[in-house]
């Protein structure tokens, strides 16, 4: 093989890399510090409302959202961490209450086929980019010619005429 | 023939993938989604009845554990007012058949703080529970709050109401499940 399936396969990795990277920076982070109001919220903001399709817990002002922040300060307040508060709201109403799928499991296919489909296009573009520039290069006329007695012929009668 | 650019091919390699792929999610949602029908068997149901609302049945309860008894299930919320409207006339109805039919109330959705007192404030007396991970209202397709589902001694579904019902309504409704 070439080398330049390497370069192709390091590019790929590059930009796998760079993806993971985002998508790892794009991680939730979980209040630890802060009054316990920025704490529930901060939890609340990661939790969808249950009746209102769509929205987060912390800027939805219906009742039951009212409710469920308010359960979200009563577990703080009696020394659960926001892991274990999020656990609770999972376990009780299921993984949909998160704005985003958890990292595991099956819900791990929601995050890598993004991901497989974004290095998928990164290598077919790669693909086209260099098969183009080889197609565009210089050949060499006299090797091309020279195999072809029809090209050489013509070439002959060619420079007769002239 | 031209050859088309290796780009486009797998650009409509992957159009074609991924709604193949929508197109399988939504038949298999159709097939998991749909809602049941009367006439048919009811959706196998668990669910954890609340402490103070377990009216003599297991805190684990099943739909089998009811077999042999038609049952009324009511999906409620304690901020659903018509929910609150039709309260009252389930608990009448409760102790109306209280040996002929077994009512249960599945809350959708709420904390026990919020759920109990409502409970409470009803004086409702019939096994109510919490439904854990939406299983039973998922099994069941509510799409909201009130839904009521009849069930027969057999544990076929003979009807489905998606409105607030009246104590005529219960009545009636109940006597097509002793016949």
């Amino acid at each position: 093989m070439s080398g330049r399936p390497g370069r192709a396969a390091r590019f790929i990795l590059g930009a796998l890399v760079l993806f993971l990277g985002v998508l790892l920076a794009a991680r939730p982070t979980q209040a630890q510090d802060g009054s316990l109001e920025e704490q529930t919220r901060e939890i609340a903001k990661h939790l969808n409302c249950p009746t209102c399709a769509g929205r987060n817990l912390a800027d939805c002002p219906t009742d039951t959202c009212a409710q469920w922040k308010g359960e979200i300060s009563t577990q703080l307040k009696a020394g659960r961490s926001a892991a274990q508060v999020t656990e609770y709201f999972i376990a009780r109403f299921g993984p949909g209450v998160l704005q985003e799928p958890p990292r595991e499991g099956g819900f791990l296919l929601a995050w890598i086929f993004p991901i497989v489909v974004f290095v998928g296009l990164i290598a077919a573009a790669f693909y086209v980019v260099r098969n183009s520039s080889r197609r565009g290069a210089p050949t060499a006329p006299a090797a091309a010619t020279a195999a072809d007695p029809y090209a050489v012929e013509l070439e002959r009668q060619v420079r007769e005429e002239a | 023939m031209k050859r088309l650019p290796p780009l486009v091919i797998v650009a409509v390699g992957l159009v074609v993938g991924l709604l193949a792929l929508f197109a399988l999610g939504l038949a298999v949602a159709g097939q998991q989604g749909r809602r049941p029908e009367s006439g048919t068997p009811a959706p196998a149901f668990t669910l954890v009845l609340y402490d103070e609302h377990r009216a003599g049945l297991p805190k684990t309860l099943t739909l089998a554990d009811l077999r042999g008894k038609p049952v009324v299930l009511n999906f409620w919320a304690s901020w659903c007012i018509p929910c609150r409207d039709e309260a009252p006339e389930f608990e009448a109805a409760s102790r109306r058949y209280k040996d002929q039919v077994v009512f249960v109330g599945a809350n959708w959705l709420e904390i026990e703080a919020a759920a109990l007192p409502y409970l409470k404030q009803q004086g409702i007396t019939y096994a109510n529970g919490f439904d854990t991970q939406q299983q039973v209202a998922r099994a069941y397709r509510i799409t909201g709050v009130p839904e009521t589902f009849f069930i027969d001694r057999n544990g076929i579904l003979r009807q489905i109401e998606t409105r607030p019902l009246t104590g005529a309504d219960l009545d009636a409704a109940i006597q097509g499940l002793l016949k």
